[in-house]
């Protein structure tokens, strides 16, 4: 049998995420930043809610749990099933348009003043 | 959880971990760790990971080299890949002041071991092709600098610190310590209560709330300090670029990622680690203005820390007068990362013997009572 890619920027496989939590990193900020679920382009926008999902419902990918239901299962026991910290910027900004933003803003506070 | 310690160590940041493990390495037995969130959620995962040997003072110029030597070998007696990379460090120099004072360090930092040298602009350029130098006078560069992922060598620590004994707590806050008679401290925290001989406290930014649970002053002021990473390129820059004088520098992280930072001289001082657009289009300024080809990359994620700053940039470690068996490390200012494992071990040394193996005395608490402070001119933000 192939692999499941849950996250396409970084490559990462459902596998390397179960097995991430049986290591003992169990909480999604620990898990993100061992694996690298959700640290590439998408900062999650594609990876993140499969990620959640999977956590949720353990191996049995033929039926979700909610995170209560979870909390019995193995080997996900004891996770918190939750999102991360959101960051800006939302989108990838070019580090130009960044600037010029900037000095947009600079010119509207001074102007007003 | 009602039990007693041999140690109990606060903060679960990579000064814990790694204390934790050499306390551990040297025989100790029952070490129980408090971390009050996940390991590296407070200054050590938010870090931009940089390590350099290049400081003013001897004491930095020898904690730095030893730390280096020590992640030298991390990885391999770990046995936890902490991606070191030794990709120098490139210090731009952009007036007379600088020049002054890096070239007058520089045979001081050969001396002692550490080789760093000072580049003309064409030697810089043929460095890292693509900077600006348009008002870079020199450089200064030490190949043996470099960086290293902060959570895998926290990771790496608290594994084989875990396969020695060590008790690590997450998600457990220390809420109430106090000195009992017989010389014991009663710790009280979110998750039960542990009777100990020894604290070791090494919160970060909150060491100093630790401290004054047992009436110790600690005179350093918590300032965010903020940070950005763009996409991934193709690797194309070695050395980690900085700036004292702008409090600036950036780095490709093995990853590809541009990872860096610029300080803010104006930053009040505050626990906030929210991300400001003001810090994004500063550094997104400076980035350009330094690597003009970098204006079309992405920023793709920017968060904050804290640096722990004490009144003269250096760092608070060692024993306080009249609190036995109290032991911290503090107020690192910014550079708490790159000194770890040397500070970790002396640290370890010193709970152990009462001794160090590098003379750690000219950075106790005590400095601050008495008169005239020096600062290392090389502190970044």
């Amino acid at each position: 049998m192939g692999k499941t890619i849950i996250c396409h920027c970084e490559d990462i496989s459902i596998e390397e995420l179960f097995s991430a939590v049986e290591q003992g990193y169990k909480d999604i900020e620990s898990i993100k930043r061992y694996t690298g679920i959700a640290t590439g382009t998408c900062q999650g926008k594609c990876c993140l809610i499969q990620t959640l999902r999977a956590l949720a419902s353990g191996d049995d990918r033929s039926s979700p749990k909610t995170a209560s239901e979870s909390a019995a299962s193995t080997p996900l026991k004891g996770i918190a099933v939750k999102m991360p910290t959101i960051r800006q910027p939302v989108i990838p900004a070019r580090i130009d348009r960044i600037i010029k933003a900037g000095e947009k803003a600079v010119k509207k506070a001074t102007g007003k003043a | 959880m009602n039990r007693t310690a041999d140690m109990v160590i606060i903060g679960g940041g990579v000064n814990g971990v790694a204390c934790a493990y050499y306390l551990a390495r040297r025989g100790m037995k029952n070490i129980v760790l408090f971390e009050k969130g996940y390991l590296g959620y407070g200054a050590t995962g938010r870090c931009g990971g940089g390590i350099r040997q290049q400081w003013g003072m001897d004491e930095n110029i020898i904690l730095a080299r030893d730390s280096v030597r020590m992640f030298e070998k991390l990885s391999h007696e770990l046995g936890f890949n902490i991606f070191f990379r030794q990709g120098g460090y490139l210090i731009l120099i952009s007036d007379e002041r600088d020049y002054d004072l890096i070239s007058k360090t520089i045979p001081r930092q050969n001396e002692l071991g550490v080789p760093a040298e000072l580049l003309e602009p064409k030697d810089i350029a043929s460095l890292v092709p693509g900077l600006n130098l348009k008002t870079i006078i020199a450089g200064a560069y030490c190949p043996t600098d470099g960086t290293a992922y902060p959570y895998a060598v926290l990771w790496g620590y608290a594994e084989a610190a875990k396969r020695r004994g060590v008790d690590i707590r997450l998600h457990t806050e220390v809420l109430i310590i106090s000195r009992k008679s017989g010389g014991t401290y009663e710790v009280t925290t979110t998750n039960g209560t542990v009777h100990t001989p020894r604290i070791l406290n090494v919160a970060g930014a909150a060491t100093r709330n630790t401290a004054s649970m047992l009436g110790i002053v600690i005179p350093t002021k918590p300032y965010r300090h903020e940070i950005a990473v763009s996409e991934p390129l193709k690797s194309f820059l070695d050395p980690m670029v900085i700036s004292i004088r702008k409090g600036f520098y950036f780095s490709q992280s093995l990853r590809g990622e541009i990872v860096g930072g610029i300080g803010d001289p104006d930053e009040p001082s505050s626990s906030s680690t929210a991300s400001s657009p003001e810090f994004l289009f500063r550094y997104a300024e400076a980035l350009r203005k330094t690597f003009p080809a970098l204006g079309k990359v992405r920023i793709i994620r920017q968060w904050a820390g804290l640096y722990d700053v004490s009144p003269d940039a250096r760092p608070i470690i060692g024993t306080v007068d009249g609190v036995d068996g109290y032991y911290h490390a503090c107020g690192f200012s910014g550079h708490g990362f790159m000194l770890s494992p040397v500070v970790a071990k002396l640290l370890s040394e010193l709970i152990t013997t009462g001794k160090t193996s590098i003379p750690i005395d000219s950075l106790n608490l005590k400095r601050f009572s008495e008169p005239g402070l020096t600062r290392d001119p090389y502190v970044v933000g």
